[in-house]
């Protein structure tokens, strides 16, 4: 059989392209819910890290540290086989509060390094100006913050994508689920692998494009 | 533009790699050809196995150099390896990690059928080594066990089980699996099952997606049988005791090599809390080695 012969019959034959697309929407739709959520929740545990309230600021440490010290598998089966076990709540929402949580724990630090890395001077500055709080953090920390944020942002999004291709231990057939049930049909496990890994980095250089592209528009 | 070219040098590699790699129809054999030492010979062959639950790989390699010194195979000695599917043994004997791969002889047969860089090892004692296929339910569902014992016992008795044995396992060509429709009867209870779709002809995963094999077919009889519906979930190997206690599933495929001696011991491979229900299926442990 000729490597073409074997491509077809890996990737299109029988219609697997459309199984492989399917996989890839499913990734797709956990990837994206999940960078919603945690990055929401992530700057609000940001906001408590950083705040003056002592029990939310200690609360927010000690979450920021359980999460990002442990493996999202484990996380994810911990959540589905056990706290979620009986609830009836369907695999794919087990897996988007899983990677929410992991999420909002990496964009949290991310951000309060940002943070950091502000010059705290130019907020006074604007606060003797007569800015309002609201006024400085929307005009003077967020824009700056965005920018300093935005290229380990972008590596937590690709990061986050990555980090999903576990979802077939809680019975989700996403991307790699499909990759690898195409190599054991076909028994071709090294060249559908790989066709696998084609498709998540053209996954990620689609997200490096849009955050190239964004830069370029403001730069412009 | 920039990302444009780095993306095109990427892909090139990858394919180069794709290509140098051998992957579907390179000839490059693994630095050992996995043969049968020379008499005397102390080397023992790295055998890739699918990981048990209860066991490690030393302890597991004693029993095996034990029951092969038994059977005959004095000379022989192994070192198995584990992993997580059938997959993963490839890639690690076209790697040259291991020289073996451990299966049974339906699913070698669709391996040789589909790839062609297999062959069998030749051994005659590898024969008289079965492999026994069952259900596990949890330990509490007594019920469910009795009704599936009582159908695998219907079902010998009136040769259907033969007969899908003979459509889904003997008969059966690698490019051309039927498809297994499931029947859906309103209101009926809903038995869930765990499948792997990594064990060809016996469990797969066809190209719509929808799952296929022996063990769908033979589920597709039960659940008409017991007039019950019966939902296929596909899980990952190594989340299979995980699903089942925690309720996700209430019955999973489970293997057995049922020496059940002090060489092999039945509960090598059965997690606590598990019941095993009769067997419907036996098969030889056949070993794989890339072709010279």
């Amino acid at each position: 059989m000729t490597f073409t012969d074997l491509l077809y019959k890996i990737f299109i034959q029988d219609g697997g392209w459309l199984t492989i697309l399917n996989g890839l929407w499913v990734t797709v739709q956990i990837s994206a819910l999940s960078l919603l959520f945690g990055t929401l929740f992530g700057a609000l545990l940001c906001f408590f890290r950083v705040g003056k309230f002592k029990p939310l600021k200690v609360a927010a440490q000690i979450y920021i540290s359980i999460i990002r010290g442990s493996p999202v598998l484990m996380l994810l089966m911990l959540l589905f086989y056990g706290v979620f076990a009986r609830t009836g709540l369907s695999p794919l929402l087990v897996a988007v509060v899983t990677f929410s949580m992991h999420t909002a724990a990496h964009v949290a630090e991310l951000l309060r390094s940002s943070l950091m890395a502000l010059d705290k001077g130019q907020v006074e500055a604007a606060r003797t100006l007569g800015f309002s709080k609201w006024q400085a953090f929307k005009l003077v920390t967020l824009p700056q913050l965005a920018r300093i944020a935005k290229p380990v942002y972008q590596s937590t999004v690709v990061n986050l994508i990555q980090w999903t291709s576990v979802v077939g231990y809680v019975t989700i057939t996403d991307l790699t689920r499909v990759i690898n049930n195409i190599a054991s049909r076909t028994m071709q496990p090294m060249i559908t692998i790989m066709g696998g890994m084609i498709i998540y980095l053209a996954l990620s250089y689609i997200i490096y494009g849009i955050f190239h592209w964004t830069e370029r528009r403001r730069s412009q | 533009m920039k990302l444009k070219k780095i993306a095109k040098v990427l892909l090139s590699c990858v394919m180069a790699g794709a290509l140098f790699t051998g992957c579907g129809g390179g000839d490059t054999p693994a630095k050992t050809d996995g043969d049968k030492p020379a008499a005397g010979s102390s080397a023992p062959i790295k055998l890739g196995m699918i990981t048990p639950l209860n066991t490690d790989e030393t302890t597991l390699g004693e029993l095996i150099d034990k029951g092969a010194e038994k059977l005959g195979d004095k000379d022989i000695k192994h070192l198995p390896k584990f992993y997580d599917n059938l997959n993963t043994m490839q890639l690690a004997v076209e790697a040259g990690e291991i020289e073996q791969i451990s299966t049974f002889q339906s699913v070698a047969n669709y391996l040789i059928a589909s790839n062609d860089k297999y062959e069998l090892v030749e051994n005659k004692n590898l024969e008289k080594i079965n492999s026994v296929f069952c259900f596990a339910v949890r330990k509490e569902d007594t019920q469910l066990k009795a009704d599936l014992d009582k159908v695998i016992g219907e079902m010998k008795s009136d040769g259907s089980l033969d007969k899908l044995t003979k459509e889904y396992v003997n008969d059966v060509k690698a490019d051309n699996i039927p498809k297994v429709e499931i029947p859906t009867i309103d209101g009926a209870e809903t038995i869930k099952v765990g499948v792997m779709g990594d064990l060809p002809p016996l469990d797969l995963i066809l190209p719509d997606n929808s799952p296929a094999g022996f063990n769908t077919a033979l589920l597709a009889e039960i659940a008409k049988r017991l007039n019950k519906n019966i939902e296929i979930v596909q899980i990952d190997g190594g989340a299979r005791a995980a699903a089942l206690s925690s309720k996700v599933i209430d019955v999973v495929f489970w293997v057995i090599v049922p020496l059940g001696n002090d060489d092999i011991p039945l509960d090598i491979d059965k997690p606590e809390g598990v019941e095993l229900s009769e067997p419907y299926f036996k098969d030889n442990v056949a070993h794989l080695k890339l072709k010279k």
